[in-house]
């Protein structure tokens, strides 16, 4: 029992750190109908610039967060404003042919300029620190990663639903015509948007270097495991993608370890297909 | 009879003159004769999840062109005093970069061959892409030189243009049996069950089956067998499942950032076992051994080279200052140095052969034995199916950050750890 609910633990946090990268792409998805393909590079440009401030100006992680998650509001603002306006209205595959040679554009530069390399950061505040509750053990950094995406979903769902602007965002959703009629700056909404989704994932980017080395690929996985959260969760559902998030995390971590570790993600991707099979629209769907 | 205006004759006497100038024109081939250049073909993993250990590798066999091209008095390899081979013909490089993917690997090998009109292939790191790369040049008739990739399985396919210099991951299995029995002999370890984990690759799949004959060969019990995806965003499982089973000993087949990750997993799960050993892999990369610092030692692993032997190969230290300058400071690594063995056994063959017809110089790769001062017995020497029997390893120990030489005692410079230091107390 007490190695089931460690193997849990371990998946929910994992889950949740998938959750704050999924929060992101969810939100761009949901309100501009745009696939980012170029997300999971967000995270990885986000995993080096709290690489460097640690290494350059010896700034822990856990405070890069900030500055990797507004770096990271910009560059989604300024994909928005260079790239995804001239897409928008065309076919959909327009913006995702665009962001895919983003990504490719954005892993590059990294490799050219930082190259291949495993960059790691050492002696971090959160570093290889853990919590022993019993015989439980919490690694420290995924709790924080963990609970910081609680806050950040925390907030992004207040915004969208509490707020007058969160309310413009719906709207624009919902109908772009429609919002626009009504006075809504629909184009200052999507670059917004794309900037907050950018955030989400910079600031999961910003915390991870405290225990997963930086290299240019180390976005690739995190990007697709965010699709299969997203498309699990019901495309636009922020809570959806945070509920589907942990359940990818635990169903990984159960089946790695219940059924065999190289099968995880033969569960994961087939508990995403049954769910496209059953509810295409995802499980909070609409 | 219609006659050309002079401006027009003029034009194509121009046009004649330029084509001849850039090599366009008939006599192409000759002028390529008369530059005398051999080209050979590199395929590694230049991006992608284990791309620092390709960048190496292409960079150790640019420093082994380097000396081959140029007068190096100062070094004490073959061909090193002298500036080319076969009276004055040298060699130039063609990149290719494979990515890790045997499908990438396949479509390079033949690009190279078909449009670039390299004369052999030098490659591949990864055992899955040398593997159908491999084939490519086979099936061309064309020279494969194969320095660091180490399963069994691409020696045992009976081709006449294949060569390998790394030991395979069979010897390199019998080797870590031997070592948990000695150390049972000696230190009385009580090693009795063994683990493994491995990347799901040709490489990972391979190096697993051989370490299971292997155990099952010395009397010891596998208890644990995980595989896992290269490129895991963690390893949480597979460490649960290594820890459950608890086994005495583990096995690592575990590449680039995958294996600083399993590491830094193991430390956050706080388990140990009493030994680890790795197949060629994250433990020999002096980048991640650095940047893991306390964390990597204890850790230990077949190795061909590290700057800690230089007392046993002494030639390679002014080789090694070329190699440095391409790589940012980074010395030879068991795999990069394998590779530049590569290109020089190669050239050694051509020059012997005096030809550059490819039967020739793989009968004569076939027929003699080298010398090669940058391989750890000093020779080189190929059976069928193109393997190198003077291959050799030594098992080593990360003790402070550096490659401590353990096994075979005659050639250790100090004494094995054991058990492995326990986290809370490095």
């Amino acid at each position: 029992m007490e190695t089931f609910v460690q193997v849990l633990i371990d998946g929910m946090l994992n889950g949740m750190v998938y959750a704050l990268v999924a929060a992101g792409l969810c939100l761009i998805w949901g309100v501009m109908d745009v696939i980012n393909f170029a997300h999971g590079e967000y995270l990885m440009v986000a995993m080096y610039v709290s690489y460097w401030l640690g290494f350059l100006l010896n700034i822990d992680p856990l405070l890069s967060v900030i500055a990797a998650g507004i770096f990271i509001f910009i560059l989604g603002a300024m994909t928005y404003q260079l790239i995804i306006r001239y897409t928008i209205g065309k076919p959909g595959l327009v913006a995702l042919l665009a962001t895919f040679g983003l990504a490719i554009f954005l892993k590059n530069f990294c490799m050219n300029r930082f190259s291949p390399n495993f960059l790691i950061l050492t002696d971090t505040w959160l570093g290889d620190k853990t919590l022993h509750l019993g015989n439980l053990i919490f690694p420290v950094p995924q709790l924080v990663a963990g609970l910081l995406s609680l806050v950040v979903v925390g907030l992004i769902y207040t915004l969208i639903n509490t707020t007058r602007f969160g309310w413009a965002i719906q709207a624009t959703a919902m109908d772009r015509d429609a919002a626009e009629l009504m006075g809504i700056n629909t184009e200052r909404i999507y670059l917004v948007v794309f900037g907050i989704g950018g955030a989400c994932v910079g600031i999961a980017g910003g915390i991870m270097p405290s225990y997963l080395a930086v290299h240019p690929e180390v976005g690739s996985m995190f990007g697709l495991i965010a699709f299969v959260c997203v498309a699990m969760g019901g495309f636009g559902s922020i809570p959806g993608a945070f509920i589907a998030g942990i359940l990818v995390g635990c169903v990984e971590a159960l089946a790695g370890f219940y059924i065999a570790p190289v099968f995880k993600y033969i569960a994961v991707f087939g508990l995403y297909l049954a769910v496209v099979f059953l509810r295409p629209k995802g499980i909070f769907g609409w | 009879m219609t006659h050309r205006s002079p401006r027009l004759n003029h034009w194509i006497i121009f046009l004649a003159v330029l084509f001849m100038l850039f090599g366009f024109g008939p006599g192409a081939g000759s002028v390529l004769a008369a530059e005398k250049i051999i080209k050979i073909g590199t395929i590694f993993p230049l991006t992608g999840p284990v791309a620092t250990a390709g960048q190496r590798c292409q960079a150790a066999v640019q420093t082994a062109v380097e000396i081959i091209n140029n007068k190096h008095p100062e070094i004490k390899v073959p061909l090193a005093k002298r500036a080319g081979i076969l009276n004055g013909y040298k060699i130039v490089l063609v990149h290719a970069d494979s990515q890790g993917k045997p499908d990438v690997g396949k479509s390079e090998a033949e690009r190279l061959l078909n449009q670039e009109g390299v004369w052999a292939l030098i490659g591949s790191y990864n055992s899955s892409v040398s593997k159908p790369a491999s084939f490519v040049a086979e099936r061309m008739k064309r020279i494969f030189m194969c320095g660091a990739s180490s399963s069994a399985a691409l020696t045992q396919r009976d081709m006449n243009y294949f060569f390998r210099l790394a030991p395979t991951d069979k010897t390199e299995s019998i080797e870590f049996v031997d070592v948990l029995k000695w150390m049972n002999k000696t230190k009385k370890a009580n090693v009795k069950t063994i683990g493994i984990i491995y990347e799901n690759s040709e490489f990972g799949k391979h190096a697993a089956e051989e370490a299971k004959m292997a155990a099952a060969a010395g009397g010891f019990k596998v208890v644990a067998d995980v595989p896992f995806s290269p490129g895991a965003t963690n390893l949480n499982s597979e460490v649960q499942t290594l820890k459950k089973s608890n086994p005495d000993a583990l096995f690592g087949a575990v590449l680039g950032a995958d294996y600083s990750l399993l590491v830094r997993t193991m430390k956050q799960m706080a388990w140990l076992p009493n030994i680890a050993i790795n197949y060629c892999s994250g433990y020999q990369d002096p980048v991640i051994t650095k940047q893991l610092a306390g964390d990597a030692d204890f850790f230990m692993g077949s190795t061909a080279y590290s700057p800690q032997f230089a007392s046993l190969m002494p030639a390679v230290a002014a080789v090694e200052k070329i190699f440095k300058t391409k790589t940012g400071g980074v010395p030879f690594d068991g795999d990069s140095i394998q590779e530049a063995v590569a290109m020089l056994v190669l050239a050694q063959a051509i020059e012997k052969a005096g030809s550059l017809d490819p039967d020739k110089v793989a009968k004569t790769l076939y027929a003699n034995t080298w010398d090669s001062p940058l391989s750890l017995g000093g020779k080189v020497a190929f059976v069928k199916g193109g393997q190198n029997i003077k291959a050799q390893s030594i098992v080593t120990q990360l003790q402070g950050g550096q490659y401590k030489r353990i096994y075979p005692e005659e050639m250790a410079d100090t004494k094995i750890i054991f058990p492995m230091k326990p986290w809370g107390k490095r």
